[in-house]
């Protein structure tokens, strides 16, 4: 059975037209938040412009939005997870906790609940995380070990059992708007 | 004392003479000693020009002189300066600049009371219960931890269902709910968990 210990943290960088902003959400198992923190809107200031030029955005991915959030959480998720491939290794990096990058897939199902399956790409495997449906997509970060891939698996398919796993990410978004309004 | 030593002695009180040892120095070679004021070295632009006249004609009375032009007739001054000794706090270097602070915002209180959205999954769920004919299974919600619920929504136009839950409570074990609506006049849907 999944317990409180399982928790997941989702790690969101949203933006764009050279302003970004950083969001963590590290729930339980269940999905109920347990630290929830999000940075202001980053733009870039005229000496780091000339600093980075066009890698302004890594730099404020890397940098500033990863680490400080990182820094600020007060719960340590057991895994990361992000939608996002550009951020993948720098927060496996950064957090030195097992990440993923998670996604649907349009897969047939696989033969049962926990089955991992290799696929044409590199560190991209299909784990069947519930008993129906399609599996997920999951990209791991460089330097991923396969212990690291089994134990990311079994741990989403136990949390699976009392949570979906991909949820999070659109309640990121309407919290973000509802934040952004003010609206309670 | 050391032999050596008391034979030494023994020698001057007899000879009445010293003997002198050379101590050649560690340092075999005067070390170069190098002045830190700046030697200018000087070079005047001085082109040496000549011009050699082949044909003069003197029916015109002509003055042919050969002069030898001085492009920088004096040599530019140059001045030198000791370089002076520099202490560290002469000294300033203009590094890279610190990460910048950015505000980082907590609210998981606001986060908790957001409702988690579950979706229909009844397309993909196999082993549906059994429902007399006058039943028809609208939805599948999955998974739903009932022990840890205050609060079910059906959002109507999404066909979503919203949940709420106590974020102290330790219950962790999920049930899915079905639900069915029931044909006929004035019947209202049902919440079937399994």
């Amino acid at each position: 059975m999944a317990s409180h210990n399982n928790s997941l943290g989702y790690m969101v960088i949203e933006g764009g037209e050279g302003q970004l902003r950083g969001i963590a959400l590290v729930t339980d198992a269940r999905g109920v938040p347990a630290d929830f923190r999000y940075t202001d809107l980053i733009r870039p200031k005229k000496l780091e412009r000339i600093l980075y030029g066009n890698s302004f955005d890594t730099y404020v991915k890397e940098e500033l939005i990863l680490e400080s959030l990182l820094e600020s959480m007060e719960t340590d998720p057991q895994l990361w997870i992000c939608s996002d491939k550009d951020i993948l290794t720098p927060l496996r990096n950064a957090s030195r906790t097992k990440t993923v990058l998670l996604g649907e897939s349009t897969h047939a199902p696989l033969d049962a609940e926990g089955s991992i399956e290799n696929t044409t790409e590199p560190r991209v495997f299909l784990i069947q995380t519930e008993a129906n449906g399609a599996p997920l997509r999951a990209e791991f970060a460089e330097g991923a070990r396969t212990d690291e891939v089994q134990q990311t698996a079994s741990l989403l398919t136990e949390n699976a059992k009392t949570m979906t796993l991909l949820e999070p990410f659109s309640r990121i978004q309407r919290l973000i708007s509802a934040l952004a309004t003010g609206s309670d | 004392m050391a032999l050596g030593d008391y034979l030494s002695r023994k020698a001057v009180k007899l000879t009445r003479r010293v003997e002198v040892y050379r101590l050649d120095a560690f340092i075999t070679e005067p070390p170069e000693v190098h002045t830190v004021r700046k030697s200018v070295e000087v070079h005047a632009l001085k082109p040496e020009l000549s011009a050699n006249v082949r044909k003069v004609d003197i029916s015109r009375n002509l003055k042919c002189t050969v002069e030898t032009i001085d492009l920088l007739k004096e040599p530019a001054e140059a001045k030198g300066f000791q370089v002076k000794k520099y202490t560290k706090q002469d000294i300033r270097i203009h590094g890279m600049p610190k990460r910048r602070k950015i505000n980082i915002w907590k609210a998981t209180k606001k986060a908790q009371s957001l409702p988690i959205e579950l979706q229909n999954k009844l397309k993909q769920q196999k082993n549906r219960p059994a429902v007399s004919r006058n039943e028809m299974i609208l939805a599948w919600y999955w998974p739903i931890v009932d022990g840890a619920v205050i609060k079910l929504a059906l959002n109507k136009q999404r066909g979503t269902l919203l949940v709420w839950y106590d974020p102290r409570s330790r219950k962790y074990k999920a049930r899915g709910v079905y639900l069915i609506r029931r044909l006929g006049a004035g019947e209202k849907p049902e919440w079937r968990w399994v």
